[in-house]
């Protein structure tokens, strides 16, 4: 089930649940350059989970859902356009778990 | 020290501190005082931020306080508000003693580097002295990365009328216009000043028209997301503050004008 909320994709598979960019927001940020994860692997829905620096924009996303994370895209922070690219493997942000299903279910359907 | 002095003091010092400044912006004649008040505030706009001697500051003070305060200075209980503690203002914001003016800041955070630039960012770090692009800097330092857009930091105002100013980033627009996410940037700007005005326990915060001029946001857009997010952010946490939306343009007076006065 795939879900949307803070301009990221959020896709569930068992109890892990995939945050990844969106196409509109892609748009929006342009060519990233610079990509920083922040430390902190327990999150409430809203704390920043990456900053980037892209060709049109300075922006710090936020979780779209409270979880814990338990992998980072690390391979975007020596290659930041990976977040540009079209396919989830490769533009996808975070793995979280511990997320509440409630929560999850009211998000809007992608 | 007269005016006059204390800017020939000036200049003479940022000009030979800065040997390459006539690369990087045109050292018009510096006949009257008004000229020279230009060359100095391009030198000003120019210079990296590298820490000063404490006589330039002393000078550079004493020549600004003089500056600013030669102007109208207008207070909270020189207005009426439009709507409970929400008031509306036509005017320099660099004239408003309160306690937080908002500055529309871009993502490197250190003030406009274009000499002389007629833009709220440039106005604000050139009243406010070079103290500020150097209180910036160590907050980017300390952030070792570009500020965001949506958020905010704040500083001291040192020679401006005000106590803080509050530095947020808005969206920038293009060719592709306003999408979701850049109105959502917008409104994030305004909540997060209003947050860091309150944590500080202010009393009262001046905004001006975040990311419409230089970022292209259009106007009456902008003045919608101002006026929910700052209405939104009032239901949400019962804040006391009182917040002015400050105006330059008579377009943007109009807009407010009639968004406020639709809510009595």
């Amino acid at each position: 089930m795939k879900k949307r909320a803070n301009f990221l994709f959020i896709e569930k598979n068992d109890d892990v649940y995939t945050v990844s960019m969106t196409p509109e927001l892609q748009d929006d940020i342009g060519t990233v350059g610079f990509v920083e994860f922040t430390v902190g692997d327990v999150l409430n829905a809203d704390d920043a989970i990456l900053n980037l620096e892209a060709s049109k924009t300075v922006f710090e996303m936020a979780s779209p859902v409270a979880g814990k994370v338990v992998e980072r895209n690390e391979a975007a922070i020596s290659e930041p356009g990976l977040l540009n690219s079209a396919k989830t493997e490769e533009n996808w942000v975070v793995k979280l778990t511990e997320v509440d299903e409630d929560a999850f279910n009211q998000l809007e359907d992608a | 020290m007269d005016q006059e002095a204390r800017l020939d003091y000036l200049i003479d010092y940022l000009l030979n501190e800065n040997p390459n400044a006539d690369k990087q912006m045109i050292l018009d004649k510096t006949d009257t005082l008004e000229e020279k008040t230009a060359l100095f505030r391009g030198l000003c706009n120019i210079r990296q931020p590298e820490p000063v001697p404490k006589k330039f500051l002393e000078v550079q003070d004493a020549f600004l306080t003089q500056w600013n305060n030669e102007r109208n200075i207008t207070s909270l209980h020189d207005l009426q508000p439009v709507q409970q503690q929400l008031y509306l203002w036509q005017g320099d914001i660099t004239t408003l003693a309160v306690d937080a003016i908002v500055n529309a800041a871009n993502s490197e955070l250190l003030g406009c580097t274009q000499a002389n630039h007629d833009c709220i960012d440039n106005s604000i770090h050139t009243r406010a002295g070079v103290e500020l692009r150097l209180a910036c800097n160590e907050l980017i330092k300390a952030q070792d990365r570009k500020e965001p857009m949506g958020k905010a930091k704040i500083t001291e105002a040192y020679n401006l009328p005000s106590s803080f100013c509050i530095h947020t980033v808005g969206p920038f627009i293009d060719e592709r216009g306003v999408s979701p996410l850049k109105e959502h940037l917008l409104a994030s700007s305004y909540y997060s000043c209003l947050a860091l005005a309150d944590k500080y326990q202010l009393d009262t915060i001046a905004f001006c028209c975040i990311s419409t001029g230089e970022f292209n946001f259009p106007n009456q857009r902008a003045a919608e997301i101002a006026v929910q997010t700052v209405e939104k952010y009032i239901r949400n946490t019962q804040t006391n503050l009182h917040i002015i939306f400050n105006v330059f343009k008579d377009e943007d007076l109009q807009i407010y004008q009639s968004l406020l006065a639709g809510k009595e």
